[in-house]
């Protein structure tokens, strides 16, 4: 079978980017008015929505308190309808709780904890996909309602991948991040996340599904940009030790774009919100 | 940043029909690459140029069943589509590499244009729309955009075979032409007369292939997921076949790729039986095979063919062995092919069409190829180059067209060009632009070295004396050897210079890139086609001007290294000597040097004192550095070289045995050592990018035949280590016979595998080894004129060298570039290599073909049995190096009965075959024929036969054939302590004797 060629001769990948563009990245925060904190993302096709609680008392189990700082619990689930054939599962099979593990493990390192001793901050992320697509179309103002509907009827609140195009990792990490800011949590940074994939000896940046799917061995990074400290780096594929260095330097760029435009989708959601209450 | 569009595809996976979103980002700014863009696109890589009369956009459907007419390099300013590109890409990944690599190349005037990213020239699929309606309007609107794009300066030509979008597109923009291939050839190119043909050819292949008939001779290959899955799980094979060369018919083998087979037992090949379970597989193609029951094995046939006749008898054969059949293709090697067409006589009338012909290939081993052709009439005797275009399962013979017509069958530059096209050797002359490259050197304005360069050089002019010593007569002279003591005496100098051809071929240079296409200087019997321009290769790098030199200081005792200086120097040549000439010099014997010529007689013998000098201590040092090589276990392989001594009508003369002399030896190992010693230093500077050779260790069973002969004489060959082998074979000596160790060495190397160039990243480090030479790294350095890899090991090591003065590590490409470079000089090294035998066989063939077998003398020679078969035995005949079957069966069932005087004759009887002899017997006595029995031969080349020039029996005959068939001789076998010489005993030539009508006719044809 004839692989697809990921990069071309001049430099374009399959959908028309170069090696170090990323995909179009939207987002919205505060979609919900219940949680304390929420966002939705859109990094090309991959949708997510995050929602965050807390911090608040330890729930379930008190054993799991920690007394020197806030537990973070994370749970990470897709949407059934989010890739091309159905999932059964939104939740708790073994890639999502994988996922999950990840996502806590990222937010820890970003999220002041210590500030917040004996409690418990909730992360839901759900990625998805076409659903979105009908929603847009119906216009701004209707998508939080609708999508408010579609939560309460098929899930829990949970942060979810709605629609899965690839980079599912970083998209849910980059909306978590909106969300947690939403709620007002302090973070040491914001966290960004980018996947990048190495093919013909060349860094892509922002890898999407047919990317990922076409055999490239691909990285994901979520960096602290301002500190450039790394808070997760996770690669499963075969690469030569030699092409590392180059690869993470890839990744460490595309996450500094990801923050810029997170930035800016913050301060405009603070003019919004400023207007609105008149200060 | 980028604006965003999304588009739907409809796409099908395992039957479902899925929908699937896939981003799409234009942008406005997408390169053009013409010289007269205005908005400032960047270009970096090939441009139009401005000076053409028009651009030509080729329509998708044009692209994938024409690219061959966009081939021609007359064709200029042809500007692809992306759409073509993708519609070509879903046609198979070959066509796809042949249209990147025709867009890479500068040769080419064509580029690429991404009309599908761009924001103007991008044109969504509508809903019911079908794709190729699409991509016409696709490329249509990417040839409005470069018209609108140059401001209308330059006019497109839009080419499609689509009638409908002539009609429809054609009178929308004054400056946008839409015509159809064949007006356009007509009007713009009625002089390229080739692309003319070549499209009716094509053209009449695609009607035809509308029109087949659906009998399944063959079964349908698997689809290609069901392969990859088979493979994985061990149920398939995958290896490229290997038609036998003698059973054409039935016999063919896949060579798995060692790799990739789980089940170890599988060790050796899979025999594919009959060409039904071939399954449309030619050879060369990579396969996948599915094995048959236990109980359908068979073994691989044992006795010798005669022609085609042979075939059905099936009892000789050894064990069974694993035997499959052809499931699916994964990869066609289909080249160009040179056919010759069948004689005319109603005989082939099977197809209904009368302009339908079956063209049988050159090479034996392909299938015989249909093609449409009004010229058959025309071509009857004439070589013509043909390209395969499918094999469907419907058709007993694949399809394919013509591509052009070499000449008369026969003649001698026919035949030349017949070997290069098989062998994919591709030698246009220079092109004016490349020889604007080279520098000048006239009788009058002789070139001369840079003054800057000069500088930048070690000058060795006064102080070395440096002579080269290479073949009598020979023009590409690029290596010379220096040698002195320095100061006291207790150190010598060792110098080998080579001509820095880097310095005149700059990476990237037009000259540079058909360099590398050609990757080494190919030497025919009578002619050369040089790999750099004939200004370089026998001119000015011959030893003028600038070299690379690498220079050691030996301990004058011990001969150990004391130091080694890589580096640029200056040069000059005192004595070009040849080698019979150096050693006679060194014998002490009179010899006459012809730089000597002018000198005074007192001064002449200081200076041949001086140099034999020079002689003795390089002599001295080469025996040295030999004997270290062979304690590592270096082999002394022996291969079978004659020239052939041409007059000036480039007819034989002779056929001259190679002598080897020692200073050949001595010359050899000082380039060893030069080239180990680079090796190392590359290698230690870029210990994942350098190209180095490797001789990897031969299988163990290859040597089979080697042991078992060896043991029928009386010696045992330890072939486990190449030192074990070294020894054994240098005991394996017959005092009486010196001939039974050149035959053991002459098994041995073939029993070796290949040397081969290699990244060093891209193999682990133990594999670096070269198994002949004994040398832990090796590479070629010395021959930069000649071969291409030397050219890249230059640039290597100067980079290596800048590193040591605290330059930038820069190498010239990365580990993959230089692996793909190793590989493509490996393919073409061996392809060199096949040519340059098939001329020298050509040439063999033409010395006998004057001769009458009956009368002439030379015609009659000694000959060794060194293998034993069947029906017969394989012969070696030293005189002519030549090779080849005794028959001692005929095919009547008649054998060879030796009469007491030592005559042969026919008469009935068995033949019986033992392990290490073969017997006849029949009612005047018995016969035996042992290993390494000498017998008298007779050379037979039928006079009824011109050298591979007819297509006799409906198959096509290989020139080597017709020598080993021609030698095919049957003798008289002579005890060899008795050693009569005795009388010999032809037998006719004929490659059947069943009532072959092609035989016949041709015999009618010669007698008329």
């Amino acid at each position: 079978m004839a692989g697809l060629e990921l990069l071309s001769d001049q430099g374009y990948r399959l959908d028309g980017r170069k090696a170090t563009e990323l995909r179009k990245v939207q987002a919205r925060m505060g979609v919900f008015a219940q949680a304390d904190g929420s966002a939705y993302l859109e990094q090309g096709n991959t949708k997510a929505l995050a929602v965050v609680y807390g911090p608040h008392e330890m729930r379930g189990s008190r054993s799991r308190t920690l007394h020197d700082r806030a537990l973070i619990n994370c749970q990470y689930s897709m949407a059934t309808f989010s890739t091309a054939e159905r999932k059964r599962r939104p939740h708790g099979d073994r890639k999502s709780t994988e996922m999950s593990l990840h996502l806590k493990q990222t937010f820890e390192a970003a999220v002041m904890t210590q500030l917040y001793p004996r409690s418990q901050i909730d992360i839901y992320v759900k990625v998805n996909a076409e659903f979105m697509v009908c929603a847009c179309s119906l216009g701004k103002g209707l998508i939080t309602r609708f999508l408010f509907l579609f939560i309460k009827t098929f899930s829990l609140f949970f942060p979810q991948i709605l629609q899965s195009d690839g980079g599912n990792y970083s998209t849910c990490v980059n909306a978590a991040t909106l969300a947690v800011i939403d709620a007002g949590i302090p973070m040491r940074d914001y966290v960004c996340a980018c996947t990048v994939g190495f093919v013909d000896e060349t860094p892509l940046a922002d890898l999407c599904y047919a990317e990922e799917s076409g055999g490239v061995s691909s990285l994901a990074l979520a960096l602290l940009p301002r500190g450039g400290q790394i808070a997760l780096l996770q690669m499963d594929a075969r690469l030569h030790q030699d092409h590392l260095e180059t690869l993470i330097e890839a990744a460490m760029t595309a996450c500094k774009g990801v923050s810029k435009v997170l930035d800016e989708v913050v301060r405009q959601h603070l003019q919004e919100v400023s207007v609105l209450t008149g200060e | 940043m980028i604006k965003t569009e999304k588009t739907l595809h409809l796409k099908s996976c395992r039957g479902r029909t899925v929908r699937v979103v896939r981003e799409h980002y234009l942008r406005e700014r997408v390169p053009c690459c013409s010289s007269l863009c205005q908005a400032d696109c960047d270009h970096d890589g090939k441009v139009l140029p401005g000076d053409l009369t028009h651009y030509m956009v080729p329509d998708a459907a044009v692209v994938v069943d024409f690219l061959e007419i966009l081939e021609f390099r007359e064709l200029q300013g042809v500007v692809f589509t992306q759409t073509a590109c993708q519609a070509l890409q879903s046609k198979g990944r070959r066509y796809y590499n042949r249209l990147r690599s025709l867009v890479k190349d500068p040769r080419h005037d064509c580029v690429l244009f991404a009309n599908e990213f761009q924001e103007y020239s991008y044109c969504p699929r509508e809903k019911g729309e079908s794709q190729d309606k699409w991509m016409t309007r696709c490329v249509y609107s990417a040839a409005v955009w470069y018209y609108n794009h140059l401001a209308g300066m330059m006019n497109i030509v839009m080419i499609t075979e689509d009638q409908e979008a002539v009609a429809q597109y054609s009178s929308l923009n004054s400056g946008v032409f839409v015509i159809s291939i064949q007006d356009y050839l007509q009007n713009f190119w009625p002089e390229l007369q080739a692309a003319h043909e070549l499209y009716s050819s094509i053209s009449q292949v695609l009607q035809e292939q509308e029109g087949e008939d659906s009998q399944k001779e063959f079964a349908e290959h698997l689809p290609a997921e069901v392969l990859e899955a088979g493979i994985k799980s061990g149920r398939y094979i995958q290896g490229t076949l290997n038609v036998s060369k003698h059973r054409v018919q039935n016999e063919a083998f896949i060579t798995t790729e060692g790799l990739s087979t789980k089940n170890t037992d599988m060790s050796s090949d899979v025999l594919v039986f009959g060409g039904k379970h071939r399954n449309r597989a030619v050879h060369g193609d990579v396969v996948v095979v599915e094995l048959l029951p236990k109980s359908e094995w068979r073994g691989r046939t044992t006795s010798l063919t005669q022609g085609q006749g042979d075939e059905k008898n099936e009892d000789d054969e050894s064990s069974a062995m694993p035997t499959g059949r052809v499931v699916g293709i994964l990869q066609r090697n289909w080249r160009d092919y040179v056919v010759t067409f069948p004689t005319r006589d109603g005989t082939q009338n099977q197809s209904r069409n009368s302009q339908r012909i079956l063209a049988i290939p050159w090479d034996r081993r392909i299938p015989k190829i249909r093609i449409s052709t009004q010229q058959a009439e025309a071509l009857q005797d004439h070589r013509v180059v043909v390209r395969m275009d499918s094999w469907e399962s419907t058709s007993l013979y694949p399809n394919g067209h013509s591509v052009r017509v070499l000449g008369r069958a026969g003649e001698l530059e026919t035949e030349v060009q017949t070997i290069l096209i098989e062998n994919c050797i591709h030698v246009p002359p220079f092109s004016d632009a490349q020889l604007r490259e080279m520098p000048l050197n006239s009788p009058e304005k002789p070139w001369k070295v840079d003054p800057v360069q000069v500088r930048r050089r070690r000058d060795l002019r006064a102080t070395h004396l440096v002579f080269s010593i290479d073949p009598h007569g020979c023009e590409d002279v690029d290596d010379t050897l220096s040698v002195r003591r320095l100061g006291d005496g207790t150190l010598l100098e060792l110098g080998v210079h080579i001509a820095d051809v880097t310095h005149f071929v700059p990476e990237g240079s037009l000259t540079d890139l058909e360099a590398r296409t050609r990757a080494t200087t190919y030497y025919l019997a009578d002619r050369r086609y040089d790999m750099l321009p004939a200004v370089l290769s026998s001119d000015l790098c011959s030893l003028l001007g600038g070299v690379d030199s690498v220079m050691w200081e030996l301990d004058a005792q011990t001969l150990a290294v004391n130091k080694v200086w890589f580096g640029r120097t200056l040069i000059r040549s005192s004595y070009q000597l040849h080698y019979e000439l150096a050693q006679a010099l060194l014998n002490g014997e009179p010899a006459h040097v012809p730089e000597l010529a002018q000198v005074a007689s007192e001064d002449k013998d200081a200076k041949l004192a001086e140099l034999t000098h020079a002689l003795e201590m390089l002599t001295h040092i080469a025996r040295h550095l030999r004997a270290q090589r062979d304690r590592g276990g270096a082999l002394e392989l022996e291969g079978v070289e004659v020239r052939a001594q041409l007059d000036e009508d480039r007819n034989i003369t002779a056929l001259v045995p190679r002598q080897p002399l020692e200073v050949h030896e001595t010359v050899a190992e000082c380039m060893i050592y030069a080239n180990h010693w680079v090796a190392r230093k590359i290698q230690e500077s870029f210990p994942s990018q350098a190209l180095l050779r490797r001789h990897p260790p031969p299988r163990q069973e290859l040597f089979s035949q080697l042991v078992e002969t060896a043991k029928a004489q009386g010696f045992s060959v330890d072939t486990r280590t190449n030192k074990a082998l070294a020894d054994s074979l240098d005991q394996a000596v017959d005092l009486q016979d010196p001939l039974v160790n050149r035959l053991l060495r002459m098994m041995a190397t073939q029993a070796m595998s290949q040397a081969m160039y290699f990244s060093t990243g891209a193999q682990p480090q133990d594999q670096y080894y070269h198994y002949g030479l004994a040398l832990d790294r090796y590479t070629h350095f010395t021959s930069p004129i000649r071969r291409y890899a030397d050219i890249i090991v230059h640039r290597l090591l100067i980079a290596a060298i800048a590193m040591d003065t605290g330059a930038e590590p820069k190498a010239p490409g990365s580990n993959k570039e230089v692996e793909e470079t190793a590989h493509h000089i490996n393919s073409k090294n061996r392809a060199a290599q096949r040519a340059q035998n098939l001329s020298m066989a050509l040439f063999q063939c033409l010395y006998f073909k004057e001769k009458d077998p009956q009368t002439d003398p030379r015609c009659v020679a000694d000959a060794v049995i060194y293998a034993v078969r069947d029906n017969g035995v394989l012969v070696f005949i030293p005189e002519y190096g030549v090779k080849g079957p005794v028959y001692l069966r005929n095919k009547e069932g008649q054998v060879v009965s030796v009469g007491p005087d030592g005559g042969c004759d026919w008469q009935s009887g068995s033949v019986r075959r033992h392990h290490d002899r073969i017997s006849t017997e029949s009612a005047s006595g018995s016969a035996t024929f042992r290993l390494f029995d000498h017998i008298t031969v007779t050379d037979q080349e039928p006079a009824s036969r011109r050298p591979g020039g007819h297509s006799g029996g409906g198959r096509g005959q290989l020139v080597q054939e017709v020598v080993q068939e021609a030698v095919r001789l049957v003798q008289e076998a002579q005890q060899r302590e008795a050693r009569p010489r005795l009388s010999k005993e032809e037998r006719e030539f004929s490659q059947s004797r069943t009532p072959n009508l092609y035989s016949l006719l041709e015999e009618v044809r010669e007698l008329a």
